[in-house]
């Protein structure tokens, strides 16, 4: 009996499908979660998703968010979410260095802007690892 | 019938108001491109995160939070979302109407200059006015809902509800209203985010207790003000897809009326002027058979 795994961000639908198991990060820890999972509704840490499906491993690189299981349906809602395969290091290395530029002069910015820019350069960070894990 | 160099005059001024109308209508179609693409590729979020609610909210026991809380509403306070220009057809006129329909004492928040001169004009309770950029920031977003959401705390206001030009289709707008809080009931919500075509927002089947990690108050407390903030944004996006969709449209008409106007200017035109020839050749038959 599978699970369906969903993963959206504010610019669209990431994930879809039907897994066996995923492996999510959330601020207590990590949690894996299994066909018959007791209702769930926990805050999501940036970190690497891990989804099996019929033996085989993905990954996936999500931001800060919230991960829903309510009977066989999980559902993660979270700023930003890619799959490891389509991380483009230069992209990634490229947007962390502008964050962190922008950091520097932080004086001017106000408190909101400052924490989306420290998740920028938060996820950035993420998605390098995750990359630097799978060579 | 008016004479050649009128008409001549005419035909020349209704074709400088085709061309104009013509290339108002390209910007807003490039413009309506985006902003569609925007609304569409938010809905799913949206709508997963009110699903979350839903799902959670039915099955919760002692979780007190100011956003769910229920209290008799004295003043609504609603959020109307209009266009900062005009020609975009009766867009605003539609969200004017529901205005005015509405009975209860209600104070407003206006996005968009339309919005706040209506708001004024009729001299109905406007809180504050704000103008949101073409790209929709979500942070300028959360800045308004906060500020609605204290109000409500002061309790100046007892509802958070935005009125906005909802997206169904470039065709197609609704004015219709999104009720934020309190947070009562979502399935609505829900349905009118969900895409076309896809299955309707059904309640789990799963009746067991929700565990909730850390604990349900650390994350209720995080998760109902970004839905909050991400329904308002998600609104917005909504109703800058529409004002966009609305003014090409609207455009397209105003050209296509133009050209069928210059059509019948320009036959009016060439019969004026073969009447002039026939009547000149008449003059001159009618001069050389009496010589």
């Amino acid at each position: 009996m599978p699970i369906h795994l969903e993963i959206v961000t504010p610019e669209g639908k990431v994930y879809a499908d039907d897994v066996d198991s995923v492996v999510v990060p959330t601020t207590t820890g990590e949690v894996g979660i299994l066909p018959g999972h007791i209702p769930l509704l926990t805050e999501l840490d940036g970190g690497a998703i891990t989804v099996s499906k019929n033996g085989a491993n993905e990954d996936l690189a999500v931001s800060a968010g919230f991960a829903q299981c309510v009977g066989d349906k999980v559902s993660i809602l979270a700023e930003h979410a890619i799959n490891a395969a389509d991380i483009d290091e230069a992209e990634v290395a490229e947007a962390q260095k502008r964050a962190e530029e922008a950091l520097k002069n932080s004086k001017e910015m106000s408190d909101e802007e400052i924490e989306m820019l420290e998740s920028t350069v938060q996820y950035a960070s993420i998605q390098r690892l995750l990359k630097a894990k799978k060579r | 019938m008016p004479n050649t160099r009128e008409i001549r005059s005419r035909i020349k001024s209704v074709k400088n108001t085709r061309q104009i109308t013509k290339a108002m209508e390209l910007v807003a179609a490039s413009k309506m491109k985006k902003a569609q693409q925007m609304a569409l590729s938010g809905q799913p979020y949206a709508a997963l995160l009110a699903e979350v609610l839903a799902n959670v909210s039915g099955r919760i026991d002692n979780v007190e939070h100011p956003f769910l809380e229920e209290r008799e509403v004295v003043k609504r306070g609603i959020l109307l979302v209009t266009t900062d220009r005009g020609l975009c057809g009766p867009l605003n006129s539609n969200l004017f109407r529901e205005v005015l329909k509405i009975k209860d004492s209600a104070r407003f928040v206006s996005i968009g200059r339309k919005g706040s001169q209506f708001l004024s004009r009729n001299k109905l309770d406007l809180l504050a006015d704000f103008s949101v950029p073409d790209n929709v920031p979500y942070l300028q977003i959360k800045q308004i809902v906060e500020f609605m959401v204290e109000k409500r705390e002061a309790g100046e206001i007892d509802t958070i509800e935005v009125l906005y030009p909802r997206f169904v289709n470039t065709l197609i707008q609704e004015a219709s209203f999104a009720k934020l809080l309190p947070i009562l009931d979502l399935d609505e919500m829900i349905n009118s985010l969900h895409a076309k075509g896809e299955a309707p927002y059904q309640p789990s089947n799963d009746e067991r207790k929700f565990k909730f990690e850390p604990d349900p108050a650390t994350i209720l407390g995080k998760l109902l003000p970004l839905f909050v903030n991400r329904e308002a944004h998600q609104a917005v996006l909504s109703a800058r897809a529409s004002e966009h969709s609305a003014r090409m449209v609207a455009m397209k008409t105003a050209k296509d009326n133009a050209g069928n106007l210059l059509d019948a200017l320009t036959l009016q035109f060439n019969k004026a002027r073969q009447a002039a020839i026939t009547q000149e050749i008449l003059e001159i038959a009618a001069a050389t058979a009496n010589n």
